[in-house]
């Protein structure tokens, strides 16, 4: 790995640029795509959930991550409830082994949201934490990416998601005001970390899957919000992965509507094929995570072979790691990975 | 089409347009003209949440129009379930269901339990971030014949198979059926931790509950 000819970040900006690069990077950017491992945090001593309210904890976490998984890239935070906290949802942080996850919505429906959200996100604890665990991560050679909670999964944080997705189709005017407003706080909570040295901001909105909302809904909701938030971050220079979760069939005439640097997909989503029919997307993705934690270094490999012959621009799991997940199956990715294609 | 059968026909058309306001007019209808309140959900209110699965299943419907539609089913079981006779109050098999420990998205959940709600099970929500014991404590003291769990995250997975162990440490396993789904979940994964079945949406998990009791299965 001494003949790289690329440090991480020059390799990941470079990529994400649409440049050549001597080989696709291997990252986990963290948020909804989880890195933070138990076997990871059993041997350093740098625990969650502790971590979430801890810069210094986050920032070292992040470092032993990549130093013993071997991702080319620092990522925090470690979950996706900063935002709804923030915003006023109350939050379990969850455990060693559980992830945080949201305990009990702040509001019951869209017209219930309709209060002045604060307009900007620097005073909030969580996010200074996470703002500077990204100061203390930035400046060096590997890529700092801040991971935040895309609009349609922080709207259906912050209010009640069975009612929220029916009011996305009986209370329209409302649910567009409510999201209008929550991205743009998501920008500047974006903004947040980007001014305080994040390199690449990934946004994941799990909830805006086209399952979940259908096309139609898909392309008025999601692809708005996610355009405006992605818009406002890309504007100042950085830029943005964007995740989607679950199968694509159903509004696949839509990806290539979401305006990022790079589209990230779930397991079951053919990247090649992706990559056919839009060429001009760069894709990352997408090694199944249920095989990450349940296989063996072997299929590990076997399925980074795979993606390297696709060519996918940029190798990562395909969803967050399941905090099981061995760190030998790990490895075995990100090393294979870093060999690159004819391995 | 006897007058009867025009207001069932009504209550499910009402419920697949997602017309609650209508199904409960519908229903104070099947009341006053003196028609029996059973039968009305069961070939209104039933009949119009299974075709609004069968749009789910064709990708028609998504999830805000299926909530929509267990709405407009639920404003108008408000209004026929007190008149419903007491002979007709027969003993509905009953499932626990919950979303395992570290996950708290209870989308697909709340689908599965609309949906077999409507199918003529007895449904008892357990709620989110459930521990793997409380399912099995919570199935013995409902008397449950099922327990359906749920989860959307690879990262939470795991804990359905722990349901399964647990089941097995106590030398319960045979008293409940399993049924597992979710984003992340498949029937190789069901067979791999000993579940008895997979659903991969709401509408085929009625379906499932049916055929695991051997009951008859429509369609």
């Amino acid at each position: 790995m001494t003949n790289d000819l690329y440090t991480p970040k020059e390799r990941l900006l470079r990529k994400l640029r649409g440049e050549s690069a001597d080989r696709a990077p291997v990252i986990c950017p963290g948020g909804m795509l989880n890195s933070a491992i138990v076997e990871v945090m059993e041997h350093t001593g740098h625990v969650l959930p502790d971590g979430h309210t801890d810069a210094e904890l986050m920032a070292l976490l992040a470092k032993d991550i990549a130093e013993l998984t071997g991702f080319e890239n620092y990522g925090v935070p470690f979950c996706m409830t900063v935002e709804a906290e923030a915003l006023g949802s109350i939050i379990d942080l969850g455990s060693l082994v559980c992830e945080p996850k949201i305990n009990k919505e702040r509001f019951a429906s869209v017209s219930e949201a309709l209060i002045e959200l604060p307009e900007t996100a620097g005073d909030n604890p969580r996010v200074a934490v996470t703002a500077s665990a990204i100061h203390m991560l930035s400046g060096g050679d590997m890529p700092v990416i801040g991971s935040i909670t895309g609009p349609i999964s922080t709207a259906a944080s912050l209010v009640d998601p069975m009612t929220f997705l029916k009011e996305l189709r009986k209370d329209k005017d409302n649910a567009h005001k409510v999201l209008t407003a929550i991205t743009d706080w998501l920008i500047s909570y974006a903004l947040v970390l980007r001014e305080s040295g994040a390199d690449i901001i990934c946004i994941a909105d799990p909830t805006a899957t086209g399952e979940i909302l259908g096309p139609r809904f898909f392309e008025e909701y999601a692809v708005t919000y996610i355009n405006k938030l992605a818009d406002g971050i890309r504007a100042t220079g950085t830029p943005v992965i964007v995740h989607i979760c679950g199968q694509l069939s159903s509004v696949s005439q839509h990806v290539s509507e979401i305006k990022s640097d790079a589209i990230s997909t779930d397991a079951m989503v053919n990247l090649r094929n992706l990559k056919s029919k839009y060429p001009e997307l760069t894709t990352m993705g997408n090694l199944s995570t249920i095989r990450l934690e349940q296989g063996n270094p072997e299929g590990v490999i076997r399925n980074t072979d795979i993606l390297l012959r696709y060519g996918i621009d940029i190798l990562a799991p395909a969803c967050g790691l399941g905090t099981a997940t061995p760190l030998k199956n790990i490895a075995a990715f990100t090393q294979r990975a870093k060999l690159g294609i004819g391995s | 089409m006897t007058r009867e059968q025009e207001l069932h026909q009504a209550l499910s058309d009402a419920v697949l347009d997602m017309d609650e306001d209508l199904t409960e007019e519908l229903a104070k209808k099947v009341i006053e003209e003196g028609f029996d309140a059973y039968a009305a959900i069961d070939a209104g209110l039933a009949d119009g949440m299974e075709r609004a699965g069968v749009l789910f299943e064709d990708g028609e419907y998504f999830v805000p129009e299926l909530i929509l539609c267990a709405d407009a089913m639920y404003r108008a079981l408000d209004v026929l379930k007190p008149h419903i006779k007491v002979e007709e109050q027969a003993v509905k098999p009953r499932a626990i269901i919950g979303v395992v420990e570290g996950d708290t998205h209870d989308i697909g959940k709340n689908l599965v339990r609309i949906m077999t709600e409507a199918g003529g099970f007895e449904i008892i929500d357990i709620g989110r971030d459930v521990p793997p014991n409380v399912f099995i404590d919570r199935a013995i003291e409902e008397n449950a014949e099922i327990i359906m769990i749920s989860t959307l995250m690879t990262t939470t997975m795991t804990n359905m198979a722990k349901v399964i162990e647990l089941l097995n440490e106590r030398g319960l396993r045979d008293k409940f059926k399993v049924m597992v789904g979710g984003g992340p979940i498949s029937q190789a994964y069901a067979d791999r931790i000993g579940a008895d079945g997979y659903s991969k949406n709401a509408a085929e998990a009625v379906r499932l509950a049916k055929s695991l009791l051997g009951m008859e299965v429509a369609k």
